[in-house]
């Protein structure tokens, strides 16, 4: 409430000390008034209409913070996430099926987390303007709410410890990252590609085909990360092929970028799911409904990432390519040297959006009848417990904040690179 | 010029207009230009050019804008690609062929107006991505030769820096030693000065008188007169895509034969 409320000081208050004359010493940085009431009268009663706003504003904020306090806390009836189903929200119905005990999937997390971890050392930069303070709260206070929202519906002390743990592996891979040696350094994209499959192999208990088992949460992100990863390169291939000068590529690339950009993901993904079939004969031995989806969705991301480097591409000036090839350099060379790096760096607003506008498509794999974090609380409140008992705002609630903490910890994340590379600044 | 052109057994001639097929420095031709067109559509920015560069000469290119003054040594190391003729550089000629073509431009080194150095790369890494890219130098041995290179320019504290975080002068002398790291026996520069501060033109000329000074075999496209009158071995002045006038530096300025270079000359001293 007290930072809500001083919302209106930006745009009124923050005036205050233009109406103090400038002393010698420097003025007070806001308002003129000392001690807790002076701020107060300074940044939010300053005149009537300001006042009349932070009464009105006040106003409003209490209203939907008790009304949104009272449901969290008193009315919602959250025995449809903690009492039995949270199981189903994270990992999915049938996961137990494939076997893989939690201990390996946990394992398989650990190893992702510190890949992250490294990930991150790796982009650290000394020279970088250090995090505003807001911004520090920010990046881990969202994410932290959402996480202690999910971790209080556990009954057992065992998830917050091994989130905890989870915590500390990514503190250890940063600290790792930042410190790896310039030999090891060079190599990191293969150590940090190791892990990755390292990690996908505990998950699915090097199995790939238990991923058909997956659901909720858990298939989310599985789904999400390799539409993410796979779409990427795809992305970047098509960007260049659509500037290729071959005489076969480039209407390739053009074909395949306008064809998926003019269908629905949803068709797609029906495509993906009941089409191909027909495409094989019947025995043909075709991947399961979930890696199938995998491929659609990385196919309709990478048509979207490929316009999104192609713009990164041509913000690259000309200069710098006759740069390049004024001093002799192969046209490989010069792509792989001069044109990504540069084109990359210029495209990661945008490559973020549209990462995160892929997770949330996941949650189209529904329609198709594959039970991911959203699909999943059909089945919960399909159960005899909870059917037809008004579960449904809880359920949604809580899928909803899973959805946005991911989110929001992506969102963050790019800034803060974008912020490493000097993104905007040269 | 064009009653000229075919008159190459003249080349002991007084005459201004031949000396354009006369190599001057050592006499041993390295740039041969002849009868090249260049055409950007309808547009045709060179007119039947031919032109010789002897070996270590400093040949400077004036003329008004759009005269195709820069078009010209972009062609050389077909930056731009020349409609007709023919163009030797260091005995091979330039075809289409993208090998001949990386050939003929690591012997070229190119200074850019605009500086053109990479900005994600630091200083250093500038100047080896050639050598250690196209000449296959060992890491090492390519940062002593930078760093050797960047004592020549006397910015070698600034190596580990990012361009940005250089002046323009400074960044021009960077690209000087990136070009100069390839080992070229040709060195292009296309109106190095003319992004730059006035009071950082100095540093940059001074640093291009002294590569021409070590020997280098120069062509210059630039609007310092007082450079071209210094340093040039010859200067050509070049309008609407023709070469009108070769010669010395002396003759150019102090006797110029044809009209339009007097009436050049007038406006601009």
């Amino acid at each position: 409430m007290a930072q809500d409320g001083q919302t209106p000081p930006g745009l009124y208050g923050g005036g205050g000390h233009m109406h103090t004359p400038i002393a010698a010493d420097a003025p007070p940085r806001r308002g003129a008034g000392t001690g807790v009431r002076g701020v107060l009268r300074d940044n939010l009663f300053k005149d009537t209409k300001n006042s009349i706003l932070t009464v009105l504003f006040g106003a409003v904020i209490l209203f939907v913070l008790i009304k949104t306090f009272n449901y969290v806390f008193i009315t919602a009836r959250w025995e449809v996430i903690y009492n039995g189903p949270l199981e189903f929200y994270m990992v999915g119905k049938d996961f137990r099926r494939t076997g893989i005990s939690y201990e390996m999937l946990w394992a398989g997390i650990y190893t992702a987390v510190l890949a992250m971890g490294i990930g991150t050392g790796l982009g650290y930069n000394e020279e970088s303007p250090p995090m505003r303070l807001g911004a520090r709260l920010a990046m881990i206070g969202g994410p932290l709410v959402g996480i202690v929202f999910i971790l209080s519906m556990t009954r057992t002390i065992t998830p917050t410890l091994l989130t905890a743990g989870a915590g500390g592996v990514l503190w250890v891979g940063g600290q790792l990252g930042r410190r790896m040696p310039p030999v090891v350094r060079r190599r990191s994209g293969w150590i940090l590609l190791a892990l990755t499959f390292l990690a996908f192999g505990l998950i699915t208990n090097f199995t790939p085909s238990n991923i058909d088992e997956f659901g909720g949460l858990l298939l989310t992100i599985v789904v999400a990360f390799a539409g993410v990863s796979l779409s990427f390169p795809v992305g970047v291939i098509m960007a260049l092929a659509r500037r290729s000068t071959f005489p076969l590529i480039r209407p390739l690339a053009v074909g395949y970028i306008e064809l998926i950009r003019g269908v629905p993901l949803i068709s797609l993904l029906f495509m993906g799911q009941f089409a191909i079939r027909f495409l094989f004969p019947p025995d043909a031995n075709i991947p399961g409904p979930i890696f199938r989806a995998i491929i659609m969705i990385t196919l309709f991301s990478g048509a979207y990432v490929a316009e999104v480097v192609r713009g990164g591409l041509q913000s690259v000036p000309a200069g710098q390519i006759e740069a390049g090839k004024a001093l002799g350099l192969s046209p490989f060379t010069i792509t792989r040297q001069i044109v990504l790096p540069q084109a990359l760096r210029n495209s990661i607003p945008a490559l973020i959006g549209q990462f995160i506008s892929l997770l949330k498509d996941v949650s189209l794999l529904v329609i198709i009848g594959l039970q991911e974090l959203l699909g999943i609380v059909d089945v919960v409140l399909a159960r005899p417990e909870f059917v037809n008992q008004g579960y449904v705002p809880e359920a949604y609630a809580f899928v909803g904040t899973i959805y946005w903490t991911l989110c929001f910890s992506m969102s963050r994340a790019a800034q803060r690179l974008e912020t490493r590379l000097g993104v905007g600044t040269r | 010029m064009s009653d000229q052109t075919d008159d190459n057994a003249t080349a002991g001639s007084t005459s201004l207009n031949t000396a354009a097929t006369v190599a001057g420095g050592t006499g041993e031709p390295i740039i041969t230009v002849q009868g090249v067109d260049k055409f950007f559509g309808d547009f045709q920015a060179l007119k039947n050019i031919d032109l010789v560069v002897g070996k270590q000469e400093v040949l400077v290119v004036i003329g008004p804008s759009g005269s195709g003054k820069s078009t010209l040594i972009r062609c050389v190391n077909h930056l731009e690609e020349h409609t007709n003729g023919t163009i030797i550089v260091d005995g091979v000629e330039l075809t289409k062929d993208i090998r001949n073509i990386q050939e003929i431009r690591r012997e070229c080194g190119m200074v850019f107006q605009s500086f053109n150095l990479f900005p994600h790369m630091t200083v250093l890494d500038n100047i080896t991505l050639g050598p250690r890219r196209v000449r296959k130098k060992p890491k090492a041995e390519a940062e002593q030769a930078a760093m050797e290179l960047l004592e020549m320019v006397k910015i070698p504290e600034q190596a580990k820096k990012f361009p940005g975080q250089l002046s323009g002068g400074q960044q021009q002398r960077v690209a000087i030693a990136r070009a100069l790291a390839m080992e070229p026996k040709v060195m292009l520069f296309d109106e190095p000065t003319s992004a730059l501060d006035p009071e950082m033109v100095k540093e940059v000329l001074d640093a291009m008188q002294d590569l021409a000074e070590s020997g280098m075999t120069m062509i210059v496209v630039t609007h310092e007169m007082g450079f071209a009158r210094a340093v040039a071995d010859r200067v050509a002045f070049m309008a609407s895509g023709e070469i009108v006038e070769v010669g010395t530096p002396e003759h150019f300025f102090t006797n110029p034969q044809e009209e339009r270079t007097k009436l050049f000359l007038s406006q601009i001293l």
